[in-house]
């Protein structure tokens, strides 16, 4: 086939709108069907063509919002070409997020944040650049012309670069449909909840844009799709056409952002894939050596295996799986691990208390929720540890937790027959290593990654399994997603800083938490937090006071808050973000991350947010202890 | 369905440009035989020697504990290997753990584990025991900084001399204060926790007592009294702690225990170095921008406490390119940067670990590169330092492509915009004195390549780097590091055949080392190590029939212990013929698809670059492999495999 009849093909293809009322009846809808093969190539070519045009403009776009800042437009000009560039950036973001996703971060919309430069031996602070930080420069109340015009040029030269080498990537099929399902989750988890547009609030009309294009691309695919499983192509057109509708109406404070998820992002999470395997179109999925994060599978943002623990525990493949867990919930809940056998694991995880012990501090901090900890991409507050198995060495050699090694523990417990025959058991494949300094961690590794709950009625009412949410609840998650800005640090599923919707990376913030609960003249606790982690690429002045984001999953449950317990209710804890963090408190902080003053919300507005995270509420299941701990023995 | 799909792939198998769905199904071939290809099993054996964190090692007497033994540390990195001249083992085996990380019993900061190994009758290595002078029994032994010499941290590269086997241990990261090395600037007393009882210091207990859960490094840091009479220019002086870290230590692997600081080289952040076959020479690495090339010269040959030291200047006019600079002051070998600054010598971008080819002479080292070096130079510059003239040229490359495209000309190697994201490997010429580039990395495509001319391979970040001879021939060792992923810099086709977009690993290349401007298509993958683990030591056994190998950071899906910082020798090297290392003689004209496996290196090789699916016995569809032209097998479990190329012709593969 020739490139002129390849256009001339997709050329009609390139003008499918979704009507926004409408359900989808283009006169070109279903286009006459070639065979199978032919169809799919017109599709994908089509796709490229829209994909390379869109790149083109959004340089265009660049260089106009470059121009407007140099000739000192007037604010509203400026705004405007900031608005078309991003709108532009959005056209083409699914695939360049997948196909460039540490360029995009680095140069053209990452967190306005700075950051240390990665695999150097020295501490080397990377300025943040791209349309996040433009998104804040572009709305200030006096535009700062000179920094507008550094950044600027720095976006268009980056797009110079990367337009024409991403342009070079052969598209393939599966880049397609793997693009819009991670797309289809940015939408929900970044766009729509305003955590890239800081500054302009553009959050609706760019998630919008993005929506529209993953229409466009998934319509030259639909018939194909419709031949093989017509269920699958409507609720995919469905989900589009809901959401392209809902979404130009909306007004950011009070858009339906659970509406949102259950009718256009879950569906398109749980059929685009779907779709693919109808098209026996291969996936990166498929190649069982590398566990992914998110689970290609899954059926639903808040489905139970959306997220793949063995990405995060790493624990090697064995046939033993259950009996290393059975054999870690043993050692959990045995002293035997502590020097003076007075401490075991849940001394300070209990799971009555979802795995928190209640009090401000165990030893130098709030003791935090294991259910769902195993999703992180590193541990501890400090990150200071990115392998969950060697989480317990930290514990261990504490000279106020554990005070021992486990050169000691090997030794007890190789002096216990019982765990001798359950070591010997469960590693019958390592006989060299079955009572090691390994099993003992690779055990309670076992156990920890195994307190999973996403079972909560949030949960089940997004997956459909509950037909009604209480109206408080379903009002606190618009909140939390929305005006209350919750869900910009807290990112769902977890509702931890596990960064969607690549979910590979744990964030912190520096929020300003004050020593004591007092509200005028504060001291920020002196707790530096991530800054001495150990690690020294951490030694940077913008990590201190910075603690990883925690899960605001069992928050029922497990007060006291914060990293240092300073908050016993929920109320307090929200009256400390109404404020807008430690600055409003009188704690100034250079590098507070929080980007908001206050947050202007009223009593009703809490007890909503309040009522949504108490529906976050799911331990029960997990609240067990061994009936029996391990009898002692010496033989 | 199935055969529906069957006609739309005969259908559209003449369409070049599309893109062929192969179907997720296919049935056997059951009524013809297909064209056979037998894969042997790889000639290469692995074997695990030592666990970091698992293994016990045994311990001296230190901070107050009894010697006694504990697991020894992790982030294991270089390995060095000294023969046995007595003849009753192969010889010790030394190995760097490369952190800053608080222990009771071995020692704060990092360290090092050595072990003594024998080839045993069934081809594996044997540890064996033994008795130190020191009275420690065992296995495996940690060396002891501590009571000897001061403790090191962040033991990266070093120096396995080719003479006899001499071994130094180098720390990169550069420390500038205490606090680098004790992790816990806060418990100083600074602005982050100002002062005790004024305010409540972050956890209300001494955190620089031993056994504190705040302090994760190096936690004496009072000021430290060289003991050196060796080097009488600094011998009793009091410097800081921080200042007794960054020096080349020579260890005796023997007894496991450090011999000398060696404060005569001068304080840099070293990663590598190479003692040349006259044993007077010493050629350093130093990861740092700048990172200046340094020389060490012996007034007697195998003395490395005696001699000169020396920076190199490609631009020096006169009979030597090789600048002497001091080294017999203490404020001088402390300070030595600013030497080199003074003496206007080369300036490189992190120069990593070095390598010597015994047969001549000549000096291989690793350049690894970071994005953007100019700002890190200019400060440098303009105190006289140079510029390599290979950045230069760069940096004129990257100028006159901007202004091609009418983009502002005011790039240079200094400004920071002159980007070097893929390092590459320096050669020093001792004969000539000259530095040229034996091979450069990436390679970086800013426009569209075309399809056949995307290279299968791709060198990112050099770091580890050895010479290993292999079936009478040499080759350089090239561990790769990875520094970034920014603007294509790792092509998305790269990708080991489609399976994954954006899981980028760290390679084990063999390059012939008499390959006279090489590129990155001469490069031979090694691909029997642990999935996406980073390799680094590769330390040949002299034998020649093992490569000594550490991993660190390897994915999870390996069994363990292959998912740990863990050394371990790859087995077979003395089975290899040049040829088996080579690529397949393919044929261009070749109609359809045609294979040719290689068993040394588990890759199937196809005659084009093309699509090809891969299916399981029963026609399940395995992997899709888009635009290659090779394949890695090393994963797959041994059986019958079915390929598909895109005109629906069929290979039956079996994989030994």
């Amino acid at each position: 086939m020739s490139v002129r009849s390849l256009r001339f093909l997709l050329f009609p293809t390139l003008f499918i709108f979704l009507g926004a009322q409408q359900p989808v009846r283009h006169p070109l809808y279903p286009p006459p069907a070639p065979t199978g093969q032919a169809g799919l190539d017109v599709a994908l070519e089509a796709t490229r063509h829209t994909f390379h045009e869109d790149l083109d403009s959004l340089l265009r776009a660049s260089a106009a919002y470059r121009d407007a800042v140099a000739q000192r437009a007037p604010a509203e000009r400026v705004r405007e070409k900031h608005l078309a560039t991003r709108r532009q950036f959005k056209y083409c973001e699914y695939l360049l997020e997948y196909l460039e996703p540490e360029s995009v971060r680095r140069y053209l919309n990452g967190a306005p944040l700075p950051k240390t430069e990665p695999n150097v031996p020295e501490v080397v602070i990377v300025a943040p650049t791209g349309l996040q930080v433009l998104d804040e420069l572009a709305y200030a109340d006096d535009l700062d012309y000179a920094a507008l015009g550094k950044h600027t040029q720095t976006l268009y030269t980056t797009l110079h670069r990367l337009v024409p080498y991403v342009r070079s990537i052969p598209l393939q099929h599966r880049h397609v449909f793997e693009a819009s399902r991670e797309e289809a989750i940015r939408i929900f988890t970044l766009g729509v909840t305003g955590f890239d547009t800081p500054g302009s609030v553009a959050a609706l009309p760019e998630a919008e844009a993005a929506l529209r294009r993953l229409a466009d691309v998934y319509l030259r695919y639909a018939p194909y799709v419709a031949r093989e499983e017509p269920a699958t192509d409507q609720a995919i057109r469905e989900a589009l056409r809901v959401g392209l509708a809902q979404l130009p109406e909306a007004d950011f404070a009070t858009f339906d952002r659970m509406a949102f998820l259950r009718s256009t992002v879950d569906p398109l999470i749980a059929k685009l894939p779907r779709a693919q395997e109808l098209l026996s179109v291969e996936s990166a999925a498929d190649d069982p050596r590398q566990a992914r994060p998110v689970n290609a599978r899954a059926l639903s943002l808040f489905a139970e295996d959306f997220l793949n623990p063995a990405y995060y525990d790493r624990l090697s493949a064995s046939p033993y799986g259950a009996e290393r867990r059975r054999l870690g919930e043993l050692l959990f809940f045995d002293p035997v691990l502590s020097g003076d056998r007075q401490l075991s694991c849940a001394s300070c995880h209990q799971p009555e208390l979802a795995f928190t012990d209640g009090k401000a501090k165990s030893v130098r901090r709030n003791a935090p929720t294991l259910i769902n900890s195993v999703f992180a991409e590193r541990y501890f507050y400090d990150l200071r540890e990115a392998f969950l198995e060697r989480q317990a060495r930290h514990v261990v050699m504490d000279a106020h937790e554990f005070a021992t090694d486990f050169g000691a523990i090997e030794e007890r417990l190789r002096q216990q027959a019982a765990y001798r025959k359950l070591f010997a058991e469960a590693y019958a494949d390592q006989p060299k290593y079955a009572l090691s300094a390994w099993s003992i961690s690779d055990a309670l590794t076992h156990y920890v990654s195994g307190l999973r709950a996403f079972d909560s009625p949030v949960d089940r009412y997004v997956r459909g399994e509950l037909s009604a949410l209480e109206p408080g609840v379903r009002r606190g998650f618009n909140l939390f997603m929305g005006k209350a800005a919750c869900g910009s640090c807290h990112f769902p599923p977890t509702f931890a800083g596990l960064v969607p919707p690549l979910y590979r990376e744990s964030e912190t913030e520096v929020l300003g938490v004050p020593y004591a609960p007092v509200w005028k003249g504060a001291r920020v606790d002196p707790d530096p937090g991530r800054y001495a982690s150990g690690r020294p690429e951490d030694e940077a002045d913008f990590r201190a006071f910075s603690f990883k984001t925690p899960t605001v999953r069992n928050v029922l449950v497990t007060a006291p808050y914060m990293h240092n317990g300073v908050y016993t209710s929920l109320e307090e804890v929200l009256d400390f973000y109404n404020r807008g963090g430690g600055r409003g408190i009188g704690i100034e902080l250079e590098h507070q991350t929080l980007p908001f003053d206050n947050l202007s919300l009223d009593k009703a507005e809490v007890a909503d947010l309040i009522d949504f995270m108490e529906a976050l509420t799911d331990y029960q299941a997990l609240n067990r202890r061994p009936e029996r701990p391990l009898r002692r023995s010496t033989e | 369905m199935r055969t529906r799909y069957l006609l739309g792939l005969l259908l559209c198998s003449h369409l070049a440009t599309g893109q062929l769905v192969f179907p997720a199904e296919i049935d056997p071939p059951a009524d013809y035989a297909p064209r056979e290809v037998i894969m042997p099993a790889s000639p290469f054996e692995l074997q695990v020697l030592f666990v970091g964190g698992v293994d016990m090692v045994q311990t001296t007497g230190t901070y107050g504990n009894e010697p006694s033994q504990t697991h020894a540390k992790e982030w294991h990195d270089f390995i060095g290997f000294t023969p046995d001249t007595t003849g009753q083992s192969m010889g010790w085996v030394s190995v760097n753990h490369e952190s800053i990380y608080r222990d009771d019993r071995i020692g704060d900061g990092g360290g090092m584990t050595v072990f003594r190994v024998d080839r045993g009758e069934s081809g594996d290595l044997i540890i064996l025991d033994q008795e130190l002078e020191d009275g420690r029994n065992g296995k495996f032994f940690n060396v002891d900084f501590v009571n000897t010499v001061g403790e090191t941290g962040m033991n990266c590269g070093g120096i396995s001399s080719i003479v006899d086997g001499r071994i130094w241990t180098a720390e990169e990261w550069f420390r500038d204060d205490n606090s680098d090395i004790n992790n816990g600037r806060f418990s100083n007393f600074n602005q982050f926790d100002p002062a005790p009882g004024a305010f409540p210091s972050a956890v209300g207990f001494d955190e620089n007592s031993v056994g504190s859960p705040v302090n994760q490094g190096v936690r004496d840091i009072r000021p430290w009294a060289v003991q050196a009479p060796e080097f009488p220019f600094i011998h009793q002086d009091t410097i800081a702690k921080y200042q007794n870290f960054n020096w080349m230590v020579e260890i005796d692997p023997r007894q496991a225990r450090a011999v000398r600081k060696q404060y005569n080289w001068g304080r840099q952040g070293f990663e590598g170095g190479v003692v040349s076959a006259d044993n007077k020479y010493v050629y350093l690495g130093v990861d740092a921008t700048p990172a200046f090339f340094l020389r060490f010269t012996a007034a007697t040959p195998g003395d490395f406490t005696q001699g000169i030291l020396e920076v190199y200047k490609h631009d020096a006019v006169g009979d030597t390119k090789w600048i002497p600079i001091d080294n017999d002051r203490a404020e001088a070998v402390l300070y030595l940067d600013s030497l080199s600054i003074a003496a206007g010598a080369t300036m490189f971008n992190r120069n990593e670990w070095v390598a010597i080819d015994p047969k001549t002479g000549i000096v291989y080292w690793t350049e690894t590169g970071r994005d953007h070096p100019g700002p890190r130079w200019r400060d440098e510059a303009e105190a006289g330092a140079v510029l390599a003239p290979h950045h230069v040229a760069r940096a004129r490359a990257q100028r006159d492509s901007l202004t091609a495209a009418g983009l502002p000309d005011t790039l240079t190697a200094l400004t920071d915009d002159y980007w070097d994201y893929y390092g590459r490997i320096l050669q020093y010429d001792p004969t000539t004195e000259q530095i040229s580039v034996k091979i450069e990395g990436g390679p970086y495509f800013s426009e569209s390549p075309s399809q056949a001319n995307y290279p299968d391979k791709h060198l990112s970040n050099p770091d580890g780097l050895n010479v290993m001879t292999i079936a009478g021939e040499e080759w350089l060792v090239i561990c790769e590091d990875l520094n970034g992923e920014t603007f294509g810099r790792m092509p998305a086709e790269n990708n080991r055949g489609g399976a994954g977009i954006r899981n980028r690993m760290c390679e084990l290349y063999l390059l012939p080392i008499g390959k006279d401007s090489a590129t990155v298509d001469d490069l031979v993958r090694i691909t029997a190590t642990p999935l996406g683990a980073e390799i680094t030591g590769a330390q040949p056994t002299p034998d020649g029939k093992s490569l000594l190998v550490n991993s660190q950071h390897p994915s999870s899906d390996n069994p363990f212990p292959y998912n740990h910082s863990l050394t371990f020798a790859i087995h077979g090297f003395d089975e290899l013929t040049t040829t088996s290392l080579e690529l397949p003689d393919r044929d261009p004209n070749a109609v359809g698809l045609q294979v040719y496996p290689n068993p040394t290196l588990q890759t199937v090789f196809l005659n084009r670059t093309q699509d090809v699916a891969l299916y399981g016995q029963s026609g399940q569809r395995l992997r899709v492999y888009r635009q290659v032209d090779e394949f890695d097998v090393s994963d797959l479990p041994a059986g019958v495999y079915y390929l598909q190329g895109v005109e629906g012709e069929v290979v039956k593969l079996i994989k030994q």
